[in-house]
């Protein structure tokens, strides 16, 4: 037998991964346990801690707030430190910024400058001295700007492949849409799938709450602007999808009973194996590439793929039935039971019907959010006006413009998920001969997800005002403030639809169930792949019966930490998988060529 | 080998090439091909898997596609004389035991893969489970 079972790279690449993840969380852990530097540093941090503790305290009781805070302590600090450094630009943009700042009725001192890179928002706190006293101030607590590396990652990533790919997310448009709609389909060609039934399996895991939360909470911390931003990283965005979603064509495996299977940890392991650099072969870091988006993509099956979807789609349904307002985690036990009987159970008939309805479900809220941007007719001129002013404000009070810019393009990116590689997964199992066929079809999807419906959302969250935490309009809705500072995005979208009528938050909350539902069965199948890939299908039920309990901590742990959590997970996956297709760009761009000379030269085969 | 005779030999066929060897040592064992089964387990697809959400594939599909692909292999390897192809679903080692028994076979031939420290306690051996649950003498192949 060949050499790799005697060395077993993968096996040795996961034990060191696993090694290094350890001791770098370990690291981190520590690092974060020290206290930060100067007195003033430290008040500014206490007051920041209570501040959340006031806030989460009025929700949570007894054993949730044990494991939300264990949830926040062990796993969203350490993360958060590793995944999101931001080499010091935090530091770098802020250094003009006034370090310091003063309770405005007991002049105490508070140094200006978070522990930690975050998003950059301002933030009020109530000031201890006079709490002390018995008096309440707020101070306005600026959190620095911060460009973290993985936003850098996925721009650059972005960038560079609509440049290598000669604007393929343009020019191959309409090709595209004549792709999906089968005019060039040939069922005996290898594969599981139409284009259509691949991308709408695709865009069954992709849209989800991040298209309904994750937009109302771009515009919580970047202000209207950033629904601009994420409409540009969905552009750019739609040609790493078309790269990664080629690449994973080129790279499946075709089992001998017809199945396919393919995503980035084939085509980083694969793929890499045949590059060269100056001579050496690029096989062993392909080997750790691919090990590292498959540990990284179960990761972001529990957080975006799950907890996320949960967590924020209780806010909606629980607006409308009062009675899980007190607990919860019944919520998150339903669901973990409906997923439950699909994974676990294997009822085909529940999976196929929650995938099956989401362009159905896609057009209805597209339709309602339409509805009531008619029912706002003379606010959408203003609205766009709002947005494109704030996109190019130097001095938004969200940050910046960059705080702005890079909020956008995180939550388009988590949204769409192009350049992370997860739908390449999906795309894989399309039928066809021509990798760049699918690429292409793979394309639409961000398109579809972040042009079409995100926008949608943004304008519906603009329009109505709610992300104005100052708006007289919505002060007498209860927990409107909390609302947005614990970052209760479909909550707060709800609240939106909801002043065109009664009956839209009840339409949200079912587009929410169903969105949330169907992305977490996909999700399941991405990182269930990955881990077949790491230990085989025979063990499998252990990341079932994982992922069930992320479903179920989705529900109890706070809104803000599980989108923390989130964050890092699935945008981390952009990390081995743009470097991979960077590397293997050149191969994509000889295929696209090909395949786009033969297109022209009208050499393809039309119905 | 007289107490094989017009016994069923019953091989396991991963698609490895140490299947595939395990394959010519038994062919050397039985008696005429026509006592030879191959089979070859697929594994249950996940109800999530693309496939299956849009039942563009099923176990017809599968066994059609995977009795084929064995089929070009035998050819291939020149040993397609006669011999019996099986497909079955679900755990291998569970799958050739059952078959084992069904077809009253007198002997399972195949190959251990040495798998082992964390891939070993991962993947297990379908070898192992075989030789657990089967009826019959097993024979098995090191590398």
């Amino acid at each position: 037998m060949p050499m790799s079972r005697r060395f077993r790279p993968t096996t040795f690449c996961l034990a060191l991964l696993l090694f290094g993840l350890l001791v770098t969380s370990l690291w981190a852990a520590v690092k974060h346990q020290q206290p930060p530097e100067g007195n003033a540093a430290g008040s500014a941090k206490e007051i920041w801690t209570l501040k959340e503790i006031e806030v989460e305290k009025s929700e949570l009781t007894g054993w949730e707030q044990e494991v939300d805070g264990f949830f926040g302590k062990y796993l969203v600090t350490p993360l958060k430190v590793v995944l999101f450094y931001d080499f010091g630009t935090s530091r770098w943009l802020n250094r003009h910024a006034e370090p310091v700042v003063d309770c405005p009725t007991c002049k105490a001192k508070f140094e200006n400058v978070k522990p930690w890179p975050v998003d950059p928002v301002s933030e009020v706190a109530s000031c201890l001295k006079c709490a002390a006293e018995g008096k309440q101030t707020q101070i306005q607590i600026v959190r620095g700007t911060s460009v973290p590396l993985v936003v850098l990652w996925l721009l650059a990533g972005a960038i560079f492949f609509t440049l290598r790919m000669r604007f393929i997310n343009f020019r191959g448009f309409w090709h595209g849409i004549r792709l999906t709609k089968g005019d060039y389909d040939k069922p005996e060609e290898t594969g599981e799938v139409s284009h259509f039934q691949a991308l709408a399996s695709a865009l069954s895991a992709t849209i989800g709450l991040g298209n309904i939360a994750g937009v109302a909470i771009a515009v919580i911390n970047g202000g209207p602007g950033a629904v601009f931003w994420m409409i540009v990283a969905g552009l750019l965005g739609m040609t790493s999808k078309f790269a990664e979603c080629t690449l994973s064509q080129m790279y499946r495996k075709v089992a001998p009973d017809g199945t396919v299977s393919g995503g980035p940890m084939h085509y980083l392991h694969e793929g890499l194996k045949e590059k060269r650099i100056f001579g050496l072969s690029l096989g062993p870091l392909g080997v750790v590439l691919g090990v590292g988006f498959a540990i990284m993509c179960m990761g972001g099956s529990f957080g975006g793929g799950c907890a996320f979807q949960v967590s924020q789609s209780l806010g909606p349904i629980r607006a409308k039935l009062t009675f899980l307002q007190d607990a919860p985690w019944l919520y998150g036990l339903v669901l973990a039971v409906m997923v439950g009987l699909v994974i676990i159970g294997g009822i085909r008939r529940i999976a196929a019907t929650a995938e099956k309805i989401v362009p159905l479900m896609c057009i209805i809220y597209v339709l309602m959010a339409v509805w009531i941007l008619l029912a706002n007719f003379s606010h959408i001129g203003s609205a766009f006006a709002l947005i494109f002013t704030e996109a190019f404000r130097w001095e938004s009070v969200y940050g910046g413009f960059l705080g702005v810019l890079v909020i956008g393009i995180k939550r388009a990116a988590f949204s769409n998920e192009a350049g992370i590689g997860s739908a390449a997964i999906a795309h894989a199992a399309a039928k066809t001969e021509e990798p760049v066929r699918e690429g292409i079809v793979a394309s639409l999807g961000p398109f579809i997800d972040t042009v079409v419906i995100c926008t949608m959302t943004g304008l519906v969250v603009v329009i109505t005002g709610v992300y104005d935490k100052g708006n007289p309009e919505f002060a007498d809705v209860p927990g409107y403030t909390q609302m947005i500072d614990t970052e209760k995005g479909a909550a707060l979208t709800s609240l939106a639809v909801g002043t065109a009528g009664d009956v839209f938050p009840w339409i949200l909350c079912l587009a929410v169930f169903l969105f949330a539902y169907s992305t977490m069965i996909s999700w399941s199948y991405y990182g269930e792949r990955c881990w077949s890939h790491l230990f085989g299908t025979r063990v499998s039920l252990i990341y079932k019966l994982l992922f069930l309990v992320f479903v179920v901590l989705g529900s109890v742990v706070t809104a803000s930490n599980i989108k923390d959590f989130s964050d890092f997970m699935i945008l981390s996956m952009a990390f081995p998988n743009i470097l991979g297709v960077a590397l293997m760009s050149g191969k994509i761009r000889h295929a696209l060529d090909d395949y786009w000379r033969r297109y022209k030269a009208g050499e393809m085969e039309r119905k | 080998m007289s107490w094989l005779s017009r016994h069923t030999v019953v091989v396991p066929i991963d698609f490895s090439e140490d299947s595939f060897a395990a394959l010519q040592t038994a062919r050397e064992l039985a008696d005429e091909p026509g006592y030879l089964h191959v089979i070859h387990v697929l594994p249950d697809l996940e109800p999530n898997e693309p496939g299956i959400i849009w039942s563009t594939i099923d176990d017809e599909s599968r066994t059609r596609h995977a009795t084929a692909a064995l089929k070009k292999e035998l050819v291939q390897r020149d040993c397609d004389d006669g011999m019996h192809v099986v497909i079955r679903f679900g755990n291998p080692g569970h799958e050739i035991a059952r078959y084992a028994k069904q077809v009253n076979a007198g002997l399972v031939v195949l190959s251990s893969h040495g798998r082992t420290g964390l891939e070993h306690l991962l993947i297990g051996s379908v070898a192992e489970r075989v030789v657990h649950l089967v009826h019959c003498p097993v024979l098995v192949l090191k590398k």
